[in-house]
């Protein structure tokens, strides 16, 4: 089986709970190999995808508004977006616009976008209606999940509905995708324009 | 007891003693008193020639002497003397020496008649003593003239006494006892000296057949042939024979040349350079000498039979320097003559070779092994020839008009021109180093001038056909000015760049040496012309400006009457900087050179050496050679022996390279060997990587230090490393098929590019590192002064002070680190948090292997990690929140000079598989951090201390 490596970048606010789905997403992991990582900021995990493997190599960035403008370096390249918010912070959700358009601009072309509506087990205090976010996906062309990484749950989801969005391989195409091919050197080589 | 034999033979040597007393005093006496006149040269050789007789005479007297004296002994105490005392018998070499000697005096006499010649100025005299001379001769002498007498008076008594000392020896044979002693000394001397009488017989019949010739010649041509050194050995008026192509009628062989008469010419044919070849059929034999390939060609067999074994014996003696003993064709040595041998000669056909004498080995008629040529206007060449061409090593001199100077050619050649590397040091003091194609400069070569010459040019790149064409690099240092580009017939053609010492440089396409039409220009400040333009490198017509501050100016162009630039058209002011480093970080170059085929001339003899199998003769000719180069070595003519390190001497020849291949191809040993191959010259990687260098400074260095060629060269070095790897499977794959074994599968593109980043440019990094890094450093330089002032702003600030600017978690900082002295407080300490991370992330300037700088990243995070383990006392995974103002920290405090530069270069040089993974995350960290130490808050803003940091700007 073919193994395809996907890079995928993770936007959001600080606090919303980035990295949390992440780690829970590669906590249980069925990778064999015990792939590097960087705490919590880099993580990679294989996962099959009809007759591909697709191994996401997960980029955390950091939430914090003076580092927005460092963002470009992490998203160029990327195969696909998870950006989260918390349901229980109307001010991420705005933040979450504001990273769609910022990729919609600067974004690799294609790059499919997850929005990830975290802390769902909090639905009580909850500040975004899912209604909300759906609607705002939808007029966008986004996956959306609604997931709680504290319970597990829709994680796995998001994950698969991300591999689901990637346009399998054609070997005709050089992906425009952000994939890379295992150790195929540089068709998607990200040159900087400058 | 004595033999009676042995009184015979002291009675013998008494009359023979004495009869050459005789003629001593009788004939040579006053044939030498004869002293010819001054003016007759041909007299005075006939007296040299007597006075050699006269000598030859002495030394058989005194050994005849000597033997007397030893015959006297042996009678007298016939007891305690044995037999073999007896000089005759204990020198049997020396003595029967002398008597050849003799002989071939009085040969070499009679064929120049020089006794009748002498006679004859003294005729009145010698018709005195006719009756001495009968008297002499035992009565004997012809009655007729004095000559015929003298002829016998010097002959008859050696042959006389030969005859007798063999018979006295056969008889002495048959006294002795089968196991005495001396037994087999006198055997010995009874053949010897019966093998003396053959030789004899034979010197004097070629010696009469000689001197009989001479009155068969036109006096022409006795006048040239006549010489005492010749004998006749075959004449085509006794064995008729046919000669083609010269159609000679009369061919006669002597000892040491064949001779063909033709008309008034006369071909004289060295033996020494004459080679005997089996013709088709029985009556046919060919010779080849060095300019004439001719066929012997004879009525019969037997007659084609006659003259071919006389030829070759007469070769093989003419080879060997001395007669054959005791006839021709006797000697104990081969009978056929070697195929390849030493000689001289001139060379007088028309061509190149036209009055040239070689003088060196030679092999079938033509030179071949080592030889030295030498023109008569001064030209020579020292070298290896082959099949009559220069082919190998060889040194050219060509003289030049004034008399001290030379070119120099230390070249290879091939079938008689040059091919492959060469050294010419010209004349002018003007030196090129490359390769050569039928004597002309083709593929790659350096073409450099004199260091103080008025106008100090070096080309550096490739010819074809003696002209520069192709990529080349041009140094004008006058000027100050290099041209990277294309070239044909000599003249800066097709697509090219010029980088100048003032920063100005321009990119556009040449036409006979100018820039000519559409092309883009950068001043020194940024400012970009793009447009048409002339070739005084202004713009013409349609154009635009580009400003550093963004501004454009867009209109058509032109130089009006007065100075500077006249322009119609729109100043856009209100224009956005698109990106303010679109301009000042504009590359060059990029697509005109395409990089695959740039540097061919330098790829390709080590391609074609590695498809041809590796031939080991042509390994100098690829690898070329160090020469001493020094001038003073020209003055003094040694010129011609140049010390040159052959490749052989240190790496060892081709099979020694391939074997050492062979041996080292688990990764681990590869890594090393490759190492070592790449570090020496003399190998074929080595050499490679050296030359790639060489052009490499030649583009890149001095005046071409320039930003816009970084993208340029960048590829260029991946390449190198690309191309070394070819390499290097091309040399396991003929190492391989050499040992018969099955060549390696063909790598996939992955494979090899793994192969490439992995292994060969890390290998190969180190060569271009220090050009290549400048370029970084130059393109990165802004970036890289805000970056510094911003470390140099954050190095004031206390570590607390820091980690809370930074906003780094409370719970994160490492307080414990801190160690307070009395008075001082946390908020004073500096340099002492994450020391260990800091430490570790400079190691990153200690190497240039991007791996290796990748990995002292990952150390670094480590550190971090550690770090933040121990403060919290568990295990804690960072999340980007959290890791990135450590990092940022951390980079900050670590202080590297040009941090841009180096994250540049490492991720140009990356391994691309990395892409993507954790190598390419770490990297974009770091990179954000220095972008984030770039920003104004970071340069700028004074920590609120309670001492005033102020003071310190």
């Amino acid at each position: 089986m073919a193994i395809r490596e996907l890079k995928v970048c993770l936007l959001g606010d600080t606090g919303v709970g980035k990295s949390s789905i992440v780690c829970r997403f590669v906590q249980d992991h069925f990778d064999h190999n015990i792939s590097p990582t960087i705490g919590a900021s880099f993580m990679t995990k294989t996962v099959p995808c009809g007759n591909e493997l697709h191994k996401f190599l997960i980029w955390d960035t950091a939430g914090q508004e003076r580092f927005h403008s460092l963002a470009p370096m992490y998203y160029r390249g990327s195969a696909a977006a998870v950006i989260v918010y918390d349901i229980t912070k109307q001010d991420s959700f705005h933040t979450l616009k504001k990273w769609v358009k910022e990729l919609k601009e600067h974004g690799p072309e294609n790059i499919v976008m997850a929005i990830a509506g975290n802390k769902c087990d909090l639905s009580d205090i909850r500040e975004v209606p899912l209604k909300d976010a759906k609607e705002y996906a939808e007029s966008i062309g986004a996956l959306v999940v609604e997931t709680s990484a504290k319970n597990a749950i829709n994680i796995e989801e998001l994950f698969q509905g991300i591999s689901r969005r990637i346009p399998p391989l054609d070997p005709h195409e050089n992906g425009n995708s952000g994939a890379i091919k295992l150790g195929k050197a540089g068709t998607q080589a990200s040159r900087r324009c400058c | 007891m004595c033999s009676p034999q042995e009184a015979a033979l002291l009675r013998l040597e008494e009359v023979f003693s004495a009869t050459l007393a005789r003629v001593n005093s009788l004939v040579f006496q006053p044939l030498l008193s004869a002293a010819p006149e001054p003016s007759e040269p041909q007299s005075r050789e006939c007296l040299r020639l007597l006075q050699q007789l006269h000598r030859s005479s002495q030394q058989l007297w005194e050994v005849t002497e000597e033997s007397l004296h030893s015959l006297r002994e042996r009678l007298r105490h016939p007891d305690s003397t044995g037999l073999e005392s007896l000089l005759l018998l204990r020198a049997t070499d020396h003595v029967l020496q002398l008597h050849i000697e003799y002989i071939e005096s009085y040969t070499s006499c009679l064929v120049v008649q020089a006794f009748q010649k002498l006679a004859k100025r003294r005729s009145e005299y010698w018709r005195g003593q006719r009756k001495a001379l009968r008297q002499l001769l035992g009565g004997m002498g012809s009655e007729g003239s004095v000559g015929p007498a003298l002829l016998q008076a010097f002959r008859q008594p050696l042959t006389h006494h030969v005859q007798q000392y063999v018979l006295l020896l056969l008889r002495l044979e048959d006294t002795v006892p089968e196991y005495h002693p001396a037994r087999e000394l006198v055997v010995n001397a009874a053949t010897l000296f019966g093998n003396l009488q053959s030789f004899m017989s034979q010197a004097l019949d070629q010696a009469m057949a000689t001197q009989a010739l001479w009155h068969t010649l036109s006096s022409r041509q006795r006048h040239v042939l006549c010489t005492p050194a010749h004998r006749l050995l075959q004449d085509s008026e006794d064995v008729p024979v046919t000669v083609t192509p010269l159609r000679a009628e009369r061919v006669m062989l002597f000892d040491d040349a064949l001779i063909l008469l033709q008309g008034h010419n006369i071909h004289t044919f060295d033996l020494k350079l004459v080679w005997v070849n089996p013709g088709q059929d029985r009556c046919t034999f060919h010779l080849l000498t060095p300019e004439e390939e001719l066929s012997f060609r004879t009525k019969d067999p037997q007659g084609q039979a006659v003259w071919q074994w006389k030829v070759t014996q007469a070769v093989c003696q003419a080879l060997r320097g001395k007669k054959d003993f005791p006839v021709l064709g006797a000697g104990l040595e081969a009978s056929e003559p070697p195929a390849c041998r030493c000689g001289a000669y001139t060379f007088h056909a028309e061509g190149r070779f036209c009055q040239a004498t070689y003088e060196g080995e030679w092999c079938q008629g033509r030179p071949h092994g080592k030889g030295t040529l030498k023109w008569p206007d001064g030209q020579n060449h020292v070298g290896d020839f082959r099949q009559g061409l220069e082919h190998g090593f060889g040194i050219r001199l060509l003289p030049q008009a004034s008399e001290d100077r030379f070119d120099c050619y230390k070249c290879h050649w091939r079938e008689g021109s040059m091919s492959g590397y060469g050294i010419c040091e010209y004349g002018t003091d003007e030196v090129y180093k490359g390769y050569f194609q039928e004597g002309l400069r083709h593929g790659f070569g350096v073409f450099e001038s004199a260091l103080q010459a008025a106008r100090p040019f070096r080309y550096t790149g490739h010819w074809e056909k003696g002209q520069r064409s192709g990529y080349g690099i041009e140094e004008d240092s006058d000027r100050g000015e290099r041209y990277i580009g294309m070239w044909q017939a000599d003249q800066r053609h097709g697509p090219g760049v010029v980088v100048t010492q003032a920063g100005v440089c321009y990119q556009g396409t040449f036409h006979a040496d100018k820039m000519v039409g559409p092309g883009i220009l950068l001043s020194e400040d940024d400012s970009l012309y793009e447009g048409t333009f002339t070739k005084d490198l202004t713009l013409m017509g349609k154009g635009k400006v580009t400003f550093p501050n963004g501004f454009t100016l867009e209109g058509s162009f032109g130089s009006g009457a007065g100075r500077g630039l006249h322009t119609q058209g729109v100043l856009d002011t209100a224009a956005l900087p698109l990106d303010p480093s679109s301009t000042c970080k504009r590359q060059l170059g990029l697509g005109a050179f395409p990089v695959e085929s740039r540097w061919q001339g330098v790829y390709a003899p080590f391609r074609d050496f590695v498809g041809a199998g590796c031939p080991g003769d042509l390994q100098e000719a690829l690898l070329g050679f160090q020469v001493q180069s020094s001038r003073e070595l020209r003055k003094s003519q040694d010129y011609l022996c140049c010390e040159r390190t052959c490749p052989e001497d240190s790496v060892g020849t081709i099979e020694d390279i391939l074997e050492e291949l062979l041996q080292h191809r688990e990764p681990k040993a590869l890594q090393e060997h490759l190492r070592k191959a790449l570090s020496n010259t003399l190998h074929p990687l080595g050499k490679l990587l050296q030359t790639l260098m060489r052009t490499f400074q030649a583009t890149y260095a001095g005046v071409g230090a320039n930003k816009h060629l970084q993208e340029l060269a960048q590829e260029e070095v991946k390449q190198h490393a690309q191309e070394l790897w070819a390499t290097y499977r091309g040399l396991l794959h003929v190492a391989l098929q050499r040992k018969g074994q099955a060549p390696e599968e063909d790598e996939d593109a992955e494979t090899r590019d793994l192969q490439v980043h992995g292994l060969m440019l890390p290998l190969v990094l180190p060569s271009f590192y220090s050009e290549l890094f400048t370029l970084y450093l130059l393109l990165h330089e802004r970036e890289d002064s805000l970056y510094s002032q911003g470390i140099t702003n954050l190095s004031l600030f206390p570590d607390t002070k820091l980690l809370e600017f930074l906003e780094v978690q409370k719970h994160l900082w490492p307080l414990k680190d801190l160690t307070l002295t009395t008075n001082q407080r946390y908020s004073l300490v500096r340099d002492k948090c994450f020391l260990s991370a800091t430490e570790c992330l400079q190691k990153i300037m200690t190497t240039v292997d991007p791996r290796e700088k990748l990995e002292v990243l990952e150390r670094t995070y480590g550190e971090i990690e550690a770090t933040v383990s121990r403060v919290l006392g568990q295990e804690h995974k960072l999340p980007m929140d959290d890791l990135l103002p450590l990092l940022i920290y951390v980079v900050s405090r670590a202080r590297i000079q040009h941090l841009g530069a180096e994250i540049h270069l490492i991720r140009d040089m990356m391994n691309p598989i990395h892409i993507g993974g954790l190598y390419d995350f770490l990297l974009t960290a770091l990179e954000s951090c220095y972008e984030h130490l770039q920003k104004e808050d970071m340069r700028l803003h004074h920590f609120p201390g309670h001492w005033d940091s102020r003071e310190l700007w």
